[in-house]
Order: structure tokens, then C-alpha cells, then sequence
């Protein structure tokens, strides 16, 4: 099992940096849902003590929602505001992934420091889960499209979820079914947003909301 | 049995939000709106009272929990949901005679309005931490609809800001719950009992500290986030400026308590695992002097008569955090403070929403002269505003008085200082607005009309509890209230 943890690990790691680089935003939709799945996989690999069918209803019910009805909600925000790809975002694409990079390094630095690897032992989940956090941030912070804030959103929710996985493996079923359905309500009221604020707007660039001051 | 009459306060508010739905007419989505709040507001208030009386009130296997904490929240959320619930039928009357408020609206409004309910309810009674933060997580979804009941551009700008602010916020907090968990590994609890407070609260002494206090920074930015404290309250003057009144009423009368009440009920654990060295009442200190202050600059220059009213939430926020973190009297102070704001705020949100549709804006210099051309309305601002800054002796002043007390008890002359001076300005910079909009002259003809007679309950009730309140506090509700803070303070 330890392989195919660090294996998923890598792969939440590789699509934060894919992420970073990449300025269509379909393609950015599909990282996610792939980061959706591995993140979906966590629960059930970890699994250790107490009967399956609990992880493996949760992960199950993540792989469905980040890897496919989220981008599919998405991809028809997206095809609505007719935008596709994200131009000029506030960091280009070579200076985020050294961002993304100098993230990971803060989140090794923290996961250490803190000492809350010694939790999951082994593995390298805590740090990876925290990057994936402070990637999705920086995702919302310096990108103006609101469907990459979304996917920014997603992004973070996703590194939390791996950090619950890893920190709190019990949680209790109900409490993580409940934050999945907030996740879901979440997703689907921001691109109902998108939709009110291309229509208004005509474009959906967020940082161009700007008149509500002082 | 009790379990039930605790599920009944969760669900009867869904249904609610489904019949909303289900009404021909935006009138009769209205109506729906006013009697259930009451109803519900009744029920809620009924519930919280039995819980006084009992002590704590469980349910399925503590995961329902209503303990004097949650009792007194739910009597401050029955109270501002019932008299909301009538004002948004007075509100929105208005705009239906105008026909600005169609049958999609209302519907939208009165479903989205249960659900708030219903989410803030969950906050309220759920025992488990987790579910605690999926309700708090229901609040900011709900509600982000609730902003934009007319779709214009403004409001969904304010809404969209709301939705990421606070969403991204109480993500943090999320991440302050799966450490408390993290904290207790060395109890070896099984998922079922891993984030029941009751059972956290019993042995919070072995919880790790180390793991708690990194718990608490987050709960802290997360929760309040949504409770405006300052600097992360970014999204609150945007969000409440923006939403219909009876909306914002709603939101600065309660949901930023909510966020207050989160971080209250993580207090004893986090302060229980650190043997009570006082470190995270600090923080809390600290908090709440940056809102005061950042609250006391903003509201000196706004004339937007919503937007001060959210700064001066920012501010109010900040003092019942400071007078939390101050411990002791200081905590006692605080929840009558919340009670007393929860009271006073949305009676000054439902003036300057009326006052608003009568003159069209919400620039205080437009609704000069409000005392003498709506006396109802304008008398309701004009004494809501006194109130708000601490005029004695509404019970506002008192509530501060006490904060003031308990500071100097706590030698925390800083904090002190910081208080003093940033109401000195609050005071100075609001009254001048007030008296400018109660005896100005406008260069606004208002389309006047008579106050109904719910309108005038709601001014005349308001305002009279307030006093009543400053001159005499009853010996129940400050026996309540002193339940209610043992349990903040972990005795």
C-alpha cells in the first residue's frame, strides 16, 4: 500500500504544478478532476482498521463529484461565459510553478516544524496536503477569471481533504459526507454566480468587480 | 424525546423553505415568511428556555447538544429571526406595490430565508464539532443568494466577494477542526466520539497543546472571517450594503454571532489543554482591538447609512471578543453585549432600509430631517444610532461599562485605552450623521407614508427593551447569561 500512497501523493503534487502552467482553461478543469480522483483514493488506501465500506463509500463519493460532476459544471460555465482561456493572469505561468514549488518547500519546512508528519508516518500526505491548500490559495489570489477561482476553491478543498485523511483519519462518516455536500452547494452556487456576472458584466474577470470601496 | 423536539427546530425550517416554494403569489410567500418566523422564532426561543432550566439538553448520542452556550445564541438568533421575519414583510410590501418584487423573487427569498434558519440552527445544536463547521459552511452558501435577491450588478459583485471570502475563510477554520481531532489522538477515541465536544470538553486537559494552539490560529482567522473581525472583514460592508434590509438585519443581528459563538465554544477546549495559561484569550484580546479600531477609522467617514452600520458591526464584533479574551466578568459582559447589539442592530438596519425606499438612497445627507417627515422610521435610526454608539442609559452602555470594568480588573490598561478612544471617535463621528438625518435639512422631497402598526411594534418594542434592559436586567436572564458564561470560561 505504502507505494501506491506516495504514487497518489505525487500525483496531487504533479497536477498542483500542471495547474500552475497551464492558461486553458479546459485543460485547467481536467487537472483538477484528475487531482479530484487521486484525492479520492486517499481515504481508501489509508484505510487501516474498521470495516471498508466506510472509506470506500467516501472516496467513491469524491471521485464522482471532483472527478465528474464538478467539471462538468464547470466546463458549462465555461462554455456559457464563452471564455477559454485565462489571459494575463496576476502571476504568469513560469514565476506560479516557481511559486508552486516555493510552497511545497514551506509546506515540507511547516509539516516539520510543527511536527505534524509524525502523524501520518512515512508518508508524505501532510506536507503535500498543506501545498495542495496553498496552491489552491494562490490559485484564487492571482488568477481573474471566476471560473479559475473556482477551480482555485476546488483546489484547496482538496488539499484539505488529504490533510483530514492523513491528521484525523477518523472522521466520522456523516461530518465528512456533510462537508462534501457543502463542497458540492459551494461549486455549483459559485457557477451559478459566474452566469449572473457574465451576464451583467459581459465578461466574468473578477478583478474588474471593483466598485464596492471604503 | 428530547432528541425530537431538537430535530423539529432543525427540520420544520426546511419544510418551511419548501411550502415558501410551493405559493402562487409573492404575497403569500410574504405571509408564509412573517408567521413561520414567528412560529419558528417561538419554538426556538421555547427550546432555549428549556434548556436553561434543564442545564444541557442532549440528543442522539450528544451529536444533538444544546448546553446555556447554545441556549443563549438561540434565543438572541429567536429573537432577530422573529422580528426580521415581520420586518420582511413590511420591506418587501413596499417593493411589491412598486412591482420590483415578483413571484420568483419572493419565492427565492422566502426558501433561502428558511434555509439560513435551518443552517444557523444547525450551528447551534450540533454537538459535534464537525457538523458544527458544516452548518457554519451552510450559513455563507445559503445566504450568498440571499444578497443578490435582485440581480444587479452591485449586489453580485458584493456577493461574489462574500461567497470566496468567506468560503475560502471558514475552509481555515475546517483545517482548526481536523487538528483538534489530531489533538486527541493520544485518547484513542473512535470516529464516532472524535469530535464530540462533551467528550473533548471532559478530558480537554490530555488534549496535545501544541496541537491545540495551532488549532485555535485557524479557528480564528476561519470563524472569524464570518464574524467580520477584523482584517478579515473585507467582504462585510460590501455584503451588507447590498443585501435588502431585513437581510442585512439578519446578518449583523446574528450569523456574525454565529461565527463568534464557533470560536467561544472552541475557547474552554483549546484553554482546558493549555492549563488555563490564557494564552488564546490574548489572542482574542488582540483581535478584537484591531476590529475596534479599524471599525472606529472606517465609520468616521462613511455616509452610506448601511455601510456604517456594518462598520459599526465590525466594531461591536471586536468588543465582544475583547470582552471574551478578557475572561472572567469580562466574558459575562460580552454575551449581554452580544444580546444587546443583536437587539439594537437590526432595529437600525430595518430604519435605514425603510428610510432608504422612502427617500431612494442610503446617503445619510439624502435622509435628512428623517424625524420630521417619518417620524416612525426616523425616530427608530435616530435612537437605534444612540444606542449603538453608547449613549446611557440604553443597554448598550451598560454591556461596554462592564467590558470596561472587567478590563481594568484584568489589567489590561492597553486594551483599555485602545476602547476608550476608538468609541470616543465612533461616538463623535456617528452622532454628527445622526442628528444631520434626524433634524437636516434634504434636498430630497420623500414619498411619505404612515407607519404601519407592525412598524411601530418594531420601533417602539426595540427601543423599549433597550432602555428597559440598561436600567434593569431581570433576574432570569442574568442568571441565564451567567450560565451561559461558565461555560465559555471552562469553570
Amino acid at each position: 500500500m505504502g507505494n501506491l500512497i506516495d504514487g497518489v501523493t505525487a500525483l496531487l503534487l504533479i497536477t498542483n504544478l500542471m495547474l500552475l502552467g497551464s492558461s486553458f482553461l479546459s485543460s485547467c478543469i481536467r487537472i483538477v478532476a484528475l487531482q479530484g480522483v487521486a484525492v479520492g483514493l486517499l481515504p481508501i488506501l489509508m484505510h487501516e482498521r474498521g470495516p471498508l465500506w466506510r472509506p470506500l463509500l467516501l472516496g467513491v463519493a469524491v471521485m464522482i463529484l471532483k472527478g465528474g460532476v464538478f467539471p462538468f459544471v464547470l466546463s458549462r460555465a465555461m462554455r456559457e461565459a464563452d471564455v477559454r482561456r485565462e489571459v494575463e493572469p496576476f502571476v504568469g505561468a513560469t514565476l506560479s510553478i516557481v511559486c508552486g514549488v516555493l510552497a511545497l518547500m514551506l509546506s515540507m519546512w511547516l509539516a516539520a516544524r510543527l511536527g505534524l508528519s509524525a502523524i501520518a508516518p512515512g508518508t508524505l500526505i501532510v506536507p503535500a496536503g498543506l501545498a495542495t491548500m496553498l496552491i489552491g490559495l494562490f490559485v484564487i489570489a492571482s488568477r481573474r477569471k471566476a471560473v479559475t477561482q473556482v477551480l482555485g476553491y476546488i483546489v484547496m478543498e482538496n488539499g484539505i481533504f488529504a490533510l483530514g485523511v492523513a491528521l484525523a483519519g477518523g472522521i466520522p462518516l456523516l461530518v465528512e459526507l456533510g462537508i462534501l455536500l457543502d463542497a458540492f452547494v459551494a461549486v455549483f452556487i459559485m457557477s451559478i454566480a459566474t452566469y449572473h456576472i457574465n451576464r451583467e458584466f459581459d465578461h466574468i474577470d473578477v478583478d474588474q468587480l471593483n466598485k464596492l470601496k471604503g | 424525546m428530547i432528541a425530537t423536539l431538537l430535530l423539529v427546530a432543525l427540520l420544520a425550517p426546511v419544510l418551511a423553505s419548501g411550502l415558501c416554494l410551493l405559493m402562487p403569489r409573492p404575497g403569500a410567500v410574504l405571509a408564509v415568511v412573517r408567521t413561520g418566523g414567528l412560529i419558528l422564532g417561538a419554538w426556538l426561543a421555547s427550546l432555549a428556555c428549556v434548556a436553561f432550566k434543564a442545564g444541557a439538553l442532549y440528543g442522539a448520542g450528544g451529536w444533538l447538544y444544546m448546553d446555556p452556550l447554545s441556549a443563549f445564541h438561540a434565543l438572541v438568533l429567536a429573537v432577530v429571526y422573529a422580528a426580521s421575519s415581520v420586518y420582511a414583510d413590511i420591506y418587501f410590501q413596499a417593493e411589491l406595490a412598486d412591482g420590483s418584487f415578483g413571484l420568483e423573487q419572493a419565492r427565492r427569498f422566502g426558501s433561502l430565508w428558511f434555509g439560513a434558519l435551518a443552517a444557523m440552527t444547525m450551528v447551534l445544536v450540533s454537538g459535534n464539532l464537525g457538523l458544527m463547521w458544516v452548518g457554519m459552511e451552510a450559513t455563507t452558501l445559503i445566504t450568498a443568494f440571499l444578497i443578490c435577491v435582485h440581480v444587479r450588478p452591485l449586489a453580485l459583485e458584493a456577493m461574489w466577494k462574500y461567497l470566496v471570502v468567506c468560503s475560502v475563510g471558514v475552509a481555515f477554520a475546517f483545517v482548526g477542526t481536523i487538528l483538534i481531532g489530531a489533538s486527541a489522538q493520544k485518547l484513542n477515541l473512535n470516529a464516532y466520539e472524535l469530535l464530540l465536544w462533551t467528550r473533548l470538553r471532559g478530558s480537554a486537559a490530555s488534549l496535545d497543546p501544541a496541537f491545540m494552539k495551532l488549532a485555535f490560529v485557524f479557528l480564528l482567522v476561519g470563524y472569524g472571517t464570518k464574524a467580520g473581525l477584523a482584517p478579515m472583514h473585507n467582504w462585510l460592508p460590501d455584503a451588507h450594503s447590498q443585501a435588502p434590509a431585513p437581510v442585512s438585519a439578519l446578518f449583523s443581528g446574528f450569523m456574525l454571532n454565529a461565527g463568534l459563538y464557533c470560536i467561544m465554544r472552541c475557547l474552554p477546549l483549546v484553554e482546558g489543554a493549555l492549563g488555563g495559561s490564557g494564552w488564546a484569550m490574548h489572542l482574542l484580546i488582540v483581535m478584537g482591538c484591531i476590529s475596534i479600531v479599524v471599525a472606529a477609522a472606517f465609520i468616521a467617514f462613511q455616509h452610506d447609512s448601511k455601510r456604517l452600520l456594518a462598520y459599526s458591526s465590525v466594531e461591536h464584533m471586536g468588543i465582544i471578543a475583547l470582552g471574551t479574551g478578557l475572561g472572567g466578568a469580562g466574558v459575562f459582559a460580552a454575551l449581554w453585549h452580544t444580546l444587546n447589539h443583536a437587539l439594537c442592530k437590526p432595529l437600525a438596519f430595518f430604519a435605514a432600509g425603510r428610510l432608504g425606499q422612502v427617500y431612494g438612497s442610503h446617503d445619510l445627507r439624502q435622509m435628512a430631517g428623517s424625524l420630521r417627515k417619518t417620524p416612525w422610521w426616523g425616530a427608530g435610526l435616530f435612537g437605534s444610532l444612540l444606542a449603538l454608539i453608547g449613549v446611557a442609559p440604553f443597554a448598550i452602555f451598560m454591556s461596554e461599562l462592564q467590558i470596561l470594568k472587567a478590563a481594568a480588573n484584568a489589567r489590561a490598561f492597553w486594551a483599555m485605552g485602545i476602547f476608550l478612544a476608538a468609541t470616543c471617535i465612533v461616538f463623535v463621528g456617528v452622532l454628527r450623521h445622526a442628528i444631520e438625518a434626524a433634524w437636516g435639512e434634504s434636498p430630497v422631497e420623500p414619498q411619505v407614508e404612515n407607519a404601519g402598526r407592525a412598524s411601530q411594534a418594531l420601533v417602539l418594542g426595540g427601543l423599549g427593551i433597550l432602555l428597559l434592559l440598561g436600567l434593569w436586567l431581570p433576574g432570569p436572564l442574568s442568571r441565564a447569561i451567567e450560565q451561559a458564561a461558565a461555560v465559555v470560561r471552562g469553570g
